[in-house]
């Protein structure tokens, strides 16, 4: 890997149930559309742990309930979109177009 | 999405846990995955049934291949005997998964809706062996 790009932001997950299954179940299905290895750490608890972007398993294991701050790290060829994607999903109240 | 995708067959000793593991997957599957529920003997009483195991994989086998998710260890020997039931070509495209019931088909689930090969699926189910629920 040369010159993998690697961006990351960190919001706040304002829905109502967090990222439980549902909200994550989407979130996991447009991480997978990217090359990118994206990483979630919920800053507010879970103690550091990372969870693989698409993995559903990690990412509701994270515990990320509504007000929690999480950061999504994206690193690969695609990073920017792949983060701009994801944070968008997230902003948006985990609606999706089909 | 293209082509069909990876089923799923729940088996388990009890209908209303398969059931609700059935309605819990269908939230991540959003009816992109084929489920199908083999579970409980005769005259509703606990315990699996090789022909119920068996037909509920032929119900699927219009798909992209079948990943089996089992409830406990106890199930494997019907599992078996249904497998061996099944038509050689049909045969070659079932999985049956060693993960936690639920977890693994949670995971199964949003791996197939995402239009994956059997092997990812099956990969995916066996992944939830690992995985801790605490931080």
């Amino acid at each position: 890997m040369t010159g993998a790009e690697s961006v990351s932001a960190e919001l706040t997950v304002e829905h109502e149930h967090g990222l439980h299954l549902r909200p994550a179940a989407e979130f996991v299905r447009l991480a997978a559309r990217f090359t990118s290895r994206v990483e979630v750490v919920n800053l507010t608890r879970g103690g550091g742990r990372r969870a693989d972007a698409r993995s559903l398993l990690q990412v509701t294991a994270l515990g990320v309930n509504a007000g929690h701050v999480v950061r999504l790290t994206a690193t690969g060829d695609d990073a920017p979109a792949a983060l701009d994607a994801l944070t968008a999903l997230i902003r948006s109240g985990f609606v999706t177009e089909a | 999405m293209g082509g069909v995708s990876v089923g799923l067959v729940l088996v388990s000793h009890s209908a209303r846990l398969a059931d609700g593991l059935r309605e819990l997957i269908e939230q991540v599957a959003q009816g992109r995955v084929p489920i199908a529920v083999a579970a409980g003997a005769a005259e509703d009483s606990l315990g699996t049934n090789a022909l119920a195991i068996q037909e509920a994989v032929e119900s699927l086998a219009g798909g992209d291949g079948v990943v089996v998710l089992l409830d406990l260890g106890s199930a494997v020997l019907s599992a078996e005997t249904a497998l061996e039931e099944l038509a050689p070509a049909l045969r070659d495209r079932v999985r049956m998964a060693d993960a936690p019931f639920v977890e693994g088909a949670v995971a199964a689930a949003v791996e197939s809706s995402l239009g994956s090969d059997l092997e990812a699926v099956l990969a995916a189910a066996q992944s939830a062996r690992g995985q801790e629920k605490l931080a």
